[in-house]
């Protein structure tokens, strides 16, 4: 019998700390076969258990050109994800998924691509970032703006080092003011503040925006300011999720079930949404 | 041609072989003074014939309250997991009502639209359902304002109807219910003549305009606005108009049991609860009661018709009558009718 609910083994193959409470798992299918034929699309998530006290919801922060293995980034802030965090290189775990939608990243060829974070609003983000990354060549500029409260909060240090270095990427890092450090050499200042004055040109660009909410609408805006039209925005949106395939009902948001219908949306899609966020 | 009979009192054969045959029958049984559930029978004489609706509707056979769905075990040799393999018997629900059967429509609807959820449509195969045509009710039943009739055969394998004399006229809908009626031969008889039948129930009609509901939910500045605060401000939040509900479908899942060895569940659950939509994070999209009632209502009258193309509201009146502060729902759907 086919079973929704049955997830599949995994195991943590390696551990980053990648924040105060944030850490990254890379994680291997038990089953070989799976391990070879498993394949997603940026933008989809899954849903991870500590096997014997429940599963969370977290989206695959992999790129999906690079198989073998998938990694979630998460906060641990609860039962499930506070298990999860404390768990050790060669545990196992629960996976099942791939759910949901993807960035429709095979029409931006070609196109300038923008790429917006805060906080722990990166995981999705640097999924997508990757994907397109490995395909640098379809790609026009990339420019990518990360903010966080302070500088301890920022997530993927490494691979922030290693955009910077890059120099086919612009990468803006910042803090909110107040959260800088001596040794701080980013910006300081508001995501959505920074956008402005990073001011990247809407002509033939693509923006991905993934943050909290407040932080969406303030840049949504700002972007508009830019001259980006609606449809050339995209973000991924959060909601509770428990069942992940459009049967538990509780990822609504209106008459839109999160889990099936997206989380990809455009801001155009968005802005057509219940207010029921 | 006659119609077939199905004498009350061969239903104490029906209960003996259907349960012969390795299955398991549901009927309508006073569990408690004035308190009508479906609930499993070993004998006909446990069979209530007087009742409106029981409290719960016969979802319970075919979308338990809690199911297990897998198995975990933990041991130093690592950890196993296992799928639970549904092989319900038959079940017989007897007794149901057009508006419970109907709601198997929509349940189907919502379990299947793209991925399946086999521990819904395994049971749902397994099931058979002989409605009783409603000839009682009450002033909470609505079913024909929301275009169902107490007659109606839909969702049902045979519907019966009470003849003055206390048997039942069968009809054939489905299938289904005519290999039953084969299988069970004995208790279907023919007579000559079809017997008179009881005059069928006429529920009072609101005034209501599904089409008018569906339009203004479809409105999103409509979510809006002071009408929901004021509707649903009496509203507590207990929940239990969704769990008398026959269209309900949300559940959680919970993993229960020790560390060693625990069993993943399905466990009904209510967007009336302020933890449903509650994000880790703090956040919590319905952070107001009446936030909540809003999108009951707006599942019932704008999801289910619009998305699942099923009733998300079969006029059953459960949740009139079980609501402790009487927010009665059919005065919304007035009020909104008249907007
Ligand atoms: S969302 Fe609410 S009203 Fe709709 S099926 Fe779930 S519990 Fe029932
Ligand atoms: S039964 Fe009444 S009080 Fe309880 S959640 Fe439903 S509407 Fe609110
Ligand atoms: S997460 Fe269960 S319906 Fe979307």
């Amino acid at each position: 019998m086919k079973n929704l609910y049955l997830p599949e083994l995994v195991t943590i193959e390696d551990i980053t700390n990648e924040a105060p409470d944030v850490v990254t798992f890379r994680l291997v299918f038990k089953d070989e076969a799976l391990k070879e034929s498993f394949e997603f699309k940026t933008g989809q998530f899954g849903l991870y258990s500590a096997l014997g006290l429940g599963e969370s919801t977290f989206c695959i922060a992999s790129p999906d050109t690079r198989k073998g293995y998938i990694e979630c980034t998460f906060r641990k802030s609860g039962r499930v994800t506070g298990a999860l965090a404390a768990m050790s290189v060669g545990d196992t775990m629960g996976f099942r998924g791939p759910y949901g939608n993807a960035f429709p990243i095979e029409d931006w060829k070609g196109k300038n691509l923008v790429f917006i974070a805060g906080g722990i609003g990166l995981p999705p983000v640097r999924s997508v970032i990757w994907s397109c990354l490995d395909k640098r060549e379809d790609f026009g500029d990339i420019t990518i703006v990360y903010g966080s409260r302070a500088v301890a909060d920022l997530v993927y240090k490494e691979e922030l080092a290693h955009w910077e270095e890059r120099d086919d990427i612009n990468l803006v890092q910042t803090v909110d003011p107040g959260g800088e450090t001596p040794e701080w050499k980013g910006k300081v200042g508001f995501v959505p503040t920074i956008v402005k004055e990073t001011a990247p040109k809407a002509d033939n660009t693509i923006a991905v925006i993934c943050g909290p909410p407040i932080m969406i609408k303030f840049t949504l805006s700002a972007l508009e300011e830019l001259g980006f039209s609606d449809e050339a925005v995209y973000t991924t949106l959060e909601n509770k999720m428990k069942c992940g395939v459009g049967k538990c009902g509780r990822c609504n948001v209106g008459d839109i079930y999160v889990c099936k219908e997206g989380p990809v949306y455009t801001a155009a899609e968005v802005k057509l949404m219940y207010n029921d966020f | 041609m006659a119609k077939k009979i199905l004498k009350r009192s061969d239903l104490t054969k029906l209960v003996a072989s259907v349960g012969k045959a390795g299955g398991a029958f549901v009927a309508p049984k006073a569990v408690a003074n004035g308190l009508v559930e479906y609930v499993f029978i070993k004998k006909a004489d446990e069979i209530e014939f007087d009742y409106i609706v029981p409290g719960k509707s016969f979802k319970e056979a075919n979308f338990p309250q809690t199911e297990v769905v897998a198995r975990f075990k933990n041991d130093p040799e690592g950890v196993t997991v296992e799928g639970v393999e549904l092989n319900p018997p038959r079940v017989v629900i007897f007794g149901a009502r057009p508006c419970d059967a109907k709601s198997s429509e929509s349940l189907n609807s919502v379990f299947t639209w793209d991925f399946i959820d086999e521990f819904y449509t395994k049971r749902e195969d397994a099931m058979v359902t002989i409605t009783v045509a409603c000839t009682t009710g009450d002033n909470a039943c609505f079913c024909t304002s929301v275009g169902i009739k107490p007659d109606d055969t839909d969702g049902s394998d045979l519907l019966l109807r009470e003849t003055e004399g206390g048997d039942f006229t069968v009809e054939a809908v489905t299938d289904k219910g005519k290999a039953f009626i084969k299988e069970e031969k004995a208790v279907f008889t023919e007579g000559k003549a079809t017997p008179k039948e009881r005059t069928i129930f006429e529920p009072r009609k609101l005034d209501v305009d599904l089409e008018k509901i569906g339009e203004y939910l479809k409105d999103t500045d409509h979510y809006e606005g002071d009408l929901w605060a004021d509707m649903a401000r009496k509203c507590i939040g207990c929940g239990s108009c969704t769990y008398a509900c026959p269209t309900c479908h949300c559940f959680d899942i919970t993993d229960e049991g020790g560390f060693s060895e625990t069993e993943r569940r399905k466990n009904w659950d209510s967007c009336q609860f302020d933890f449903f939509t509650l994000h880790a994070s703090g956040h919590n999209p319905r952070d107001r009661q009446y936030k909540r009632w809003r999108n009951r209502f707006m599942c019932k009258f704008n999801i289910y018709p619009g998305k699942f193309k099923t009733k998300g509201c079969v006029g059953c009146g459960r949740c009139v009558r079980v609501c402790p502060v009487r927010l009665d729902i059919t005065e919304v759907m007035e009020e909104i009718s008249g907007a």
